[in-house]
């Protein structure tokens, strides 16, 4: 407890400090910190439109949802900046607060789970099974997750740079927490609110209907009915508030449309923006359309069959997939699914790729800015020193994501078979067949 | 007999027509020269064609003096008011005054539609495609993502039967376009004697594409016909703007043949007023020069508390003596004194470093002793988009808040950026007005040749009524010829100032790499899906891979035996 609060207490000295110094503005500029969808400046000017009577979706710099835009305008109103900047910091200690009830609840999830696997397998193979228990690693991560949240640097620039992630991320946790809590109307309410933000989130709506669903078979059709009925309800009332906050539906163009057809090409942490800007004309449909299948639609029925036993994760890998692969990502959507990776502290034995994915990340991260200037400001290097860039470190999360993916079908394998790699006597290797 | 008959009707066709009552158009031919004090010579021509005539469709199918080409296109889109302008270089407010037409830098257009036209939108691309044929300019690119209807900055200078609505009015500024011999060329064959006689004979393109700042002008417009204002007539003028620079020359004396290549050779035939002033109000006080021949008549104009001497040549009664010339002898050695600067002028430019952000930024000067009200018009291409809550106006140190403020925020590709203010300068004031910018990244196509030479914005558009006509040379709203302006005091005088037009590096992509983007980005959405798709439809096995080549060689042979067995069996 006293390692938490002083960690909390860290946490928002460093981002207060980072806010109140100069380095703010550079923070907040920073194409991976502020995209089209999250930057302040572009809410302040939507907010500033609609009160001098000017329809803030008639433009292009506005792309929250109404319910945002009114959300943001009392802030605005009625916050001074310090406010504002200690509200930001607020919101995102509590998704850290939330994280961590939510890893202790899943971490009790799991020891439960495990020591029911265990009473099921024949004695002696329970007994040579040398599996790194997830009891053993259970209190280490309820203390890292909000750690890693909190001193997260992704996170840290996230929140400095006041970007509306801040609030999304406290959202996502929000629904983590109300899945694992198995409240029908919190997880419901959580995900149509980020639906109307961000469009992807709705996938989380699979995790959330397998765990309220449960296990029993009489109750569940039942179940996930009435979990499906509540989240069309909740999100069909909130498109009606918002078409009744702005008196008209274009706003549906300006944030569902302007996340699906991609027509800001403004680079950041993502693939869409070099990929769209070279493309050829007549071939841009076709790829638009394959790009967001793959990320709205290509993974979610193979992954939610493959780990149903394990909804958090599949939680956890759609949020990844999401941020690696959607129309605007910013580093606040990788430094959540990040924070979320210490739950599976008891699979990091068996990934294999944990250093080429850290050195990866760390110099993309170094690199990043340093191309961008060369290419912006002193104008030394081109757009492919960026793009290079951005796909690397997309490429190190999918390493990161796959390798967490197979380090939880080895350790499943492993608490069948044991840890051993021999059949008959013959050295053997595990193969996906 | 019969030859006799036949020489008075040919003689009637050739002469009387034209003046005969069936014909009810005038055409004035007018040149104005006027010496800066800067040391430069402002040369302003003005062809004006006026048409006692209704403005539809009808009218333009014959015409006779009025040029055919343009009528016909003004008719058939139902063009109330029409204003194109072809400039190359930059009109300095400052040291040169005012022009009689301010136009901006490459090519400006604005229309009024008639109040029956139901697709403005349509009608307008469809003028300005017309238009482009016809003087050989780069209008075509003129459509919605460029264009605008500003509400307060362009109200009709014609008369109008009903309040105007400025949803009929288009604006659009086209700043890359270069003007040239070909844009002269058939603005020329719209005169009625072409450049074969009178003072087109003197617009020769290898010196007009000489000077500092030269401007072709095509203003349309209705304007009445008796003082009631009962009845309302055609008004075309042609003009042509040029500033010479004198103080480059050996000797800063100048001459119609010294400006443009050769003297003037007569009227034109069809002409009802052929004449050519010279401004000599600067003579004596600042400059001090003699005029060879002397002028015809001497006129004294006072406007606007400002005195104003000019020499009138009548071309007619010089003509009889075959080409002449008109030269100004300097007998001071070359000057270039500051004179007053004028009431108002602006500049504008864009702070900020890198390709990522920026801010644009208007000057505002007054240099007069009363406060002014502006316009000021800010025409801000979709590219560049702006954020409207980091507006600053600034005098003084002091934020001044906007009168009025129209804005509309741009949309990418098909609106651009609208921003209207009415502003209160304070008297002796600079005002600073700021917004700050973003650039837009684009997609490769998007990008012109030579991309990393940048992209041009238009000028933004500061229109005013000054109290005083200093360095004011415009003519009245109710009068169409330069002898309209003598004399001509009014409650205010209305300048259009157009400020620099910006040239603006945006980030560029490299153009080479599209297929390598493709295949890179595939490469990388593969990466995930292969494993994704291994880890959900298979499972793992432990198998023996450690054999050696050699059991994988017996192995291997042992299948193929089996397998032949099988089949004898």
């Amino acid at each position: 407890m006293k390692k938490q609060l002083s960690c909390f207490a860290l946490a928002g000295a460093i981002r207060l400090l980072l806010m109140t110094s100069d380095y703010q503005t550079l923070i907040t500029d920073r194409v991976e910190v502020s995209t089209a969808l999250n930057s302040w400046k572009k809410v302040t000017e939507g907010v500033y439109l609609h009160n001098a009577g000017i329809d803030p979706y008639s433009g292009e710099l506005f792309h929250e949802s109404p319910i945002g835009l009114l959300a943001f305008s009392l802030m605005q109103k009625y916050l001074s900046i310090f406010a504002l900047h200690v509200l930001f910091i607020i919101t995102d200690l509590a998704t850290a607060w939330i994280l961590a009830s939510t890893a202790q609840l899943y971490m009790a999830e799991l020891i439960a789970r495990e020591k029911e696997e265990k009473s099921q397998l024949p004695a002696e193979k329970a007994k040579d099974n040398i599996c790194i228990s997830v009891r053993d690693t259970a209190s280490a991560s309820i203390l890292y997750v909000p750690a890693t949240y909190l001193l997260n640097p992704f996170i840290v620039l996230n929140c400095v740079g006041l970007t509306t992630t801040v609030f999304t991320n406290f959202l996502f946790a929000l629904t983590l927490f109300s899945i694992i809590r198995r409240s029908v109307f919190w997880s419901c309410l959580s995900i149509a609110l980020l639906t109307l933000q961000g469009l992807y989130p709705v996938t989380l709506m699979v995790p959330a209907t397998i765990y309220i669903a449960g296990k029993n078979s009489q109750t569940c059709k039942v179940a996930v009915a009435k979990i499906i009925l509540t989240f069309l309800t909740l999100l069909v009332t909130l498109l009606y508030a918002s078409y009744y906050i702005m008196g008209s539906w274009s706003f549906l163009w300006n944030t569902i449309g302007f996340i699906l057809i991609v027509p800001d090409l403004r680079p950041n942490i993502g693939l869409y923006w070099y990929f769209f800007t070279e493309m050829f004309e007549h071939f841009r449909w076709l790829f638009v359309a394959s790009f967001q299948i793959n990320v709205g639609l290509l993974y979610i029925v193979p992954l939610a069959l493959r780990l149903r036993q394990d909804p958090m994760l599949l939680a956890f890998s759609y949020l990844a997939i999401a941020a690696i692969f959607k129309s605007y990502p910013c580093l606040g959507d990788v430094g959540f699914y990040m924070a979320l990776l210490p739950m599976w502290k008891h699979l990091f034995r068996h990934m294999q790729q944990g250093f080429i994915v850290s050195c990866f990340l760390l110099f993309c991260t170094v690199f990043a800015p340093t191309v961008w200037h060369q290419w912006i400001y002193s104008r030394s290097a081109n757009a492919n020193f960026y793009f290079g860039v951005t796909l690397a470190f997309a490429v190190a999360q999918i390493f990161l994501l796959t390798d967490i993916l197979f380090a939880s079908v080895k350790r499943e394998f492993a608490l069948r078979y044991g840890l051993s790699r021999e059949v008959n006597g013959n050295k053997a290797k595990l193969l996906l067949e | 007999m019969r030859y006799l008959i036949y020489l008075v009707i040919s003689t009637l066709l050739v002469y009387g027509l034209p003046y005969s009552t069936a014909q009810d158009d005038f055409f004035d031919e007018e040149l104005l020269l006027k010496p800066l004090a800067s040391g430069h010579v402002y040369a302003y021509f003005q062809f004006t064609t006026l048409w006692e005539a209704p403005n539809n469709v009808q009218t333009f199918q014959h015409s006779h003096l009025f040029p055919r080409g343009l009528g016909e296109i003004i008719g058939r889109h139902k063009v109330d008011e029409l204003h194109i302008s072809l400039t190359e270089g930059l009109w300095n407010y400052e040291k040169w005054g005012y022009p009689v037409h301010d136009a901006g830098s490459g090519a400006e257009i604005f229309a009024w539609f008639n109040k029956n036209v139901s697709n403005v939108n349509n009608e307008w691309k469809s003028l300005t495609n017309a238009l482009a044929g016809l003087f050989c300019a780069s209008l075509n690119f003129v459509d919605s993502s460029n264009s605008m209807s500003p509400e307060f900055s362009f109200r009709p200078t014609g008369i109008v039967k009903e309040p105007p609505n400025s949803s009929y009015l288009r604006y659009s500024s086209l700043p890359r376009e270069i003007v040239c011999t070909e844009n002269l060329t058939p603005f020329k064959k719209l005169l009625p004697c072409d450049s074969k006689r009178g003072l087109a004979t003197l617009l020769n393109s290898a010196y007009i594409h000489n000077t500092n700042y030269h401007s072709l002008g095509i203003h349309f417009r209705s304007v009445c016909r008796n003082a009631g204002c009962t009845k309302s007539s055609l008004e075309l003028r042609q003009t042509v703007s040029l500033v010479y620079d004198t103080l480059t020359e050996a000797t800063q004396d100048w001459s119609i043949r010294k400006l443009f290549g050769i003297g003037i050779k007569g009227a034109c035939p069809l002409a009802s007023l052929s004449n050519v002033y010279i401004d000599m109000t600067s003579n004596e006080t600042v400059h001090v020069y003699q005029l060879t021949p002397s002028p015809n008549t001497k006129v004294t104009s006072f406007r606007g508390g400002q005195q104003q001497q000019l020499a009138v040549y009548d071309i007619r009664t010089y003509s009889n003596r075959g080409m002449f010339n008109i030269a100004a002898i300097y007998t001071t050695p070359k000057t270039s004194s500051v004179t007053y600067p004028s009431v108002l002028y602006a500049n504008r430019y864009i702070i900020g470093y890198g390709q990522e952000r920026g801010s644009l930024v208007t000057k505002l000067h007054n240099n007069h002793w009363q406060s002014l009200d502006v316009i000021l018009l800010e025409n801000i291409p979709w590219y560049l988009p702006v954020y409207l809550h980091t507006v600053k106006v600034i005098c003084n140190g002091q934020q001044i808040k906007p009168l009025i403020q129209r804005y509309m925020p741009g949309r990418e590709r098909t609106r651009p950026y609208y921003l209207e203010l009415v502003l209160r300068l304070p008297p002796h004031s600079v005002t600073k007005f700021s917004i700050e910018l973003d650039y837009l990244f684009l997609k490769w196509q998007e990008y012109p040749p030579d991309a990393n030479h940048g992209f041009y914005m238009g000028p933004a558009v500061i229109t005013a009524l000054l109290p005083i006509a200093r360095n004011y040379t415009a003519l009245p709203l109710d009068g169409s010829t330069i002898t309209s302006s003598f004399n001509a005091s009014r409650n205010g005088y209305l300048v259009q100032l157009r400020t620099e037009s910006l040239l603006i590096s945006l980030p560029t992509p490299d153009f080479s790499m599209p297929y390598n983007v493709v295949c890179l980005a595939c490469t990388a959405v593969a990466l995930a899906f292969g494993p994704l798709h291994n880890i959900t439809t298979k499972r793992l096995v432990l198998k023996n891979v450690t054999r050696n080549w050699k059991k994988k060689l017996l192995s291997f042979v042992k299948r193929l035996t089996k397998d032949t067995k099988d089949k004898t069996d």
